[in-house]
């Protein structure tokens, strides 16, 4: 074994795919640590599902290179590798029960009767499927199926579990539940997991870091929060959660803040050391708004608007509000501390946000960096 | 005053009328089935159990057509002969048809309706004139021995290439090819392309892709197959007549020769009702394996 290889880690080194003219994975490099739960996330057609494929061996990369555990991998059969695959479509034999679903990776390898009665049960156990095991698949629900699917990858201890997509065919509730479920099994099992997905609610809840991709390119490899907080361009920041743009042409600037007055005392003012009133976007968090409330901070935006939907969701109160400078944003206010009725549709409002909540995104759509060095409060 | 709606139901006539309409319905497909099928099947019945000489006529009830049939040593050297020769047919045609089905169902991309129609498309031909191409292709002066000859591997014609029981087996093999392949790859279609990735990540080679997967769930094709094809390749006499020549003799000849040679109707009924219900047991033991998979 080289040097610096540890259990489960899996090296992605500027691959490339191409399928005749398209470009489906464009030089993407990740590293990912033995034991890390790793997602891929993006739209449909950013290149999440290839590259996975390339990871287990169903595809062969055009350029650069697939290291698993320190081995160069890439035009292995999927077979001789040493991850397990969990498909989207499940992918059971139908002809056999659970037991021989789960079983047929380790008789392939020769492994001895006894010790397969073992591990089967064991991994049936940590899928909580233990009492169906002579079931078929045509006797289960999704969810039975998928755990199944899930037990079968498991049970041949591999370096690294790869998953397309599981989720995607189960009920939202069961969606939750398996969510919890996979963390719980990764950290029962700490084996390497790397999730696809492109629901980013998803990727968020169940994640230690997740690489966003657009159209074949990686924009951004964090944790959830950096990713939410300091996204690294306009993409990743509407992709993860919701975001506002406003519209900023800086009048003046004032201690690195730009400054756009605007009537009856409004302004817009953001971190943007740009110098010359260039316009700008700025992307604010619909959390940072405030409606009912002041927000913190020195430097604080405030313009009028009306409000075009109150959406109430128990917890918290989404408005739709569309602001005298046209663009319209969503709010989110917690319900506590809301004193009084719910405002309704049509009422005038005052939206505020402390000025550095927002980040500026430029021509490229890359998030600023001069943001950082903004006067702290 | 809203009318109260009186149900049709209410009238015997038209009641009985609609019960009745099923039975009508069933009436004119029941009708062909019984001229065409279970008329002449009596006609044969009645007259196995008939003397005939070669004069065509006929007298009285008698057991001999059946018992014959059993105890002569001839009919047990043909019945032999033509389990042997259609038994190694079937096998040869589905060695033959399970790989083309697996490539034409999986691999063959856009030119999976174009294979499927060429397969259909081959029986177009007539039977006879195929099977004469045969004998052109494996006689002394045909077209095998003349290349055999030219390239210099051989100094005298093959004999054994026609008017042997190879040459029967070869041309049984080569006939329904198509009717075996297309069962068996309709029941390849019904497996879904992701188990062969499924298994390939746990491991599997070609071999265990083979045994464990594409085997047990084509098996309901394959039976069906087997059904559609073991019968014909079982009681033809086209092919053993024109390219089997004297030793190799096949029962589907038997019963040509009783009939239209030896005038034995009588035996020549029996012998088709003996090998209708030869048949009969095959086709039922193949589909309760086939469905062998879907049990519970």
């Amino acid at each position: 074994m080289s040097a610096g290889a540890r259990t489960g880690e899996i090296i992605v080194d500027q691959v490339t795919k191409e399928f005749g003219d398209l470009r489906a994975v464009d030089h993407a490099t990740l590293e990912i640590p033995g034991g890390e739960f790793f997602s891929m996330l993006g739209p449909s057609g950013c290149g999440k599902t290839t590259t996975l494929r390339m990871i287990a061996g169903f595809e062969e990369p055009t350029a650069g290179r697939i290291i698993l555990e320190g081995r160069d991998v890439s035009y292995v059969r999927p077979g001789k590798r040493n991850v397990n695959m969990v498909f989207q479509a499940y992918g059971l034999f139908p002809h056999m029960t659970v037991n021989q679903n789960v079983a047929f990776g380790l008789k392939i390898k020769h492994v001895p009767r006894s010790e397969i009665g073992e591990r089967v049960a064991e991994a049936l156990r940590t899928v909580r499927m233990d009492e169906l095991a002579d079931r078929r698949p045509s006797q289960m629900s999704g969810g039975q199926q998928q755990r199944v699917a899930l037990a079968r990858a498991l049970v041949n201890r591999p370096a690294a579990l790869l998953l397309d997509e599981p989720l995607g065919a189960l009920d939202l509730k069961l969606r939750k539940e398996m969510q919890l479920e996979l963390k719980r099994i990764h950290a029962t099992t700490g084996t390497t997991f790397v999730y696809v997905t492109h629901d980013q609610e998803e990727a968020l809840t169940m994640s230690q870091r997740i690489a966003v991709m657009k159209e074949g390119v990686v924009q951004q490899v964090a944790t959830p929060r950096e990713l939410y907080e300091r996204p690294a361009n306009a993409f990743v920041a509407g992709f993860i959660g919701t975001s506002n743009v406003i519209t900023l042409k800086p009048d003046a600037e004032r201690d690195g803040m730009g400054i756009m007055n605007l009537s009856d005392g409004d302004r817009i003012c953001a971190p943007a050391g740009l110098g010359g009133g260039r316009e700008v976007k700025i992307i604010v968090r619909p959390e940072r708004m405030r409606v009912w409330g002041d927000p913190d901070g020195e430097r604080v935006s405030r313009v009028h608007g009306t409000i075009a939907e109150v959406i109430y969701l128990g917890s918290m109160t989404q408005l739709i509000i569309d602001l005298k400078t046209g663009e319209r944003v969503t709010v989110h206010e917690l319900n506590d501390d809301l004193k009084g009725a719910l405002p309704e549709i049509g009422d005038p409002v005052l939206v505020q946000w402390a000025a550095d909540s927002g980040f500026v995104i430029d021509d490229v759509g890359a998030v600023n960096v001069a943001r950082d060095a903004a006067t702290p409060e | 005053m809203v009318e109260l709606a009186v149900p049709r139901s209410r009238n015997l006539a038209a009641r009985l009328a609609r019960k009745m309409r099923p039975f009508w319905f069933l009436c004119s497909p029941m009708g062909v089935i019984c001229a065409l099928f279970v008329t002449p099947l009596i006609i044969l019945v009645v007259m196995s159990f008939q003397h005939y000489s070669i004069y065509n006529t006929q007298s009285g009830f008698t057991l001999d057509n059946f018992r014959v049939l059993f105890t002569d040593p001839i009919y047990r050297g043909v019945a032999k002969d033509t389990i042997m020769m259609a038994t190694t047919a079937m096998v040869i045609q589905l060695v033959i048809a399970l790989p083309l089905s697996y490539f034409i169902a999986f691999r063959a991309g856009r030119w999976e309706l174009p294979l499927l129609l060429l397969l259909v498309l081959v029986d177009e031909l007539n039977p006879i004139v195929r099977i004469y191409a045969w004998r052109m292709l494996l006689g002394r002066e045909g077209i095998i021995n003349d290349f055999l000859g030219w390239i210099g591997l051989i100094d005298h014609p093959l004999d054994w290439l026609l008017f042997t029981k190879f040459s029967v087996i070869l041309v049984l093999s080569t006939s329904w090819v198509n009717y075996t392949a297309l069962p068996i790859y309709a029941s390849m279609k019904a497996i879904s392309p992701h188990l062969f990735e499924a298994a390939a990540d746990l491991g599997a080679g070609v071999f265990t892709r083979w045994r464990r997967i594409v085997i047990p769930l084509a098996a309901p094709g394959i039976f069906i197959a087997i059904i559609l094809v073991y019968i014909p390749l079982f009681t033809d006499f086209a092919t053993p007549g024109l390219v089997g020549g004297t030793s190799s003799y096949m029962l589907g000849n038997s019963v040509a020769d009783l009939m239209l040679t030896t005038g034995d109707w009588g035996g020549g009924a029996a012998l088709s009702l003996v090998l209708l219900g030869a048949m009969a047991i095959i086709s039922v033991v193949a589909y309760f394996l086939s469905r062998l998979n879907q049990l519970d």
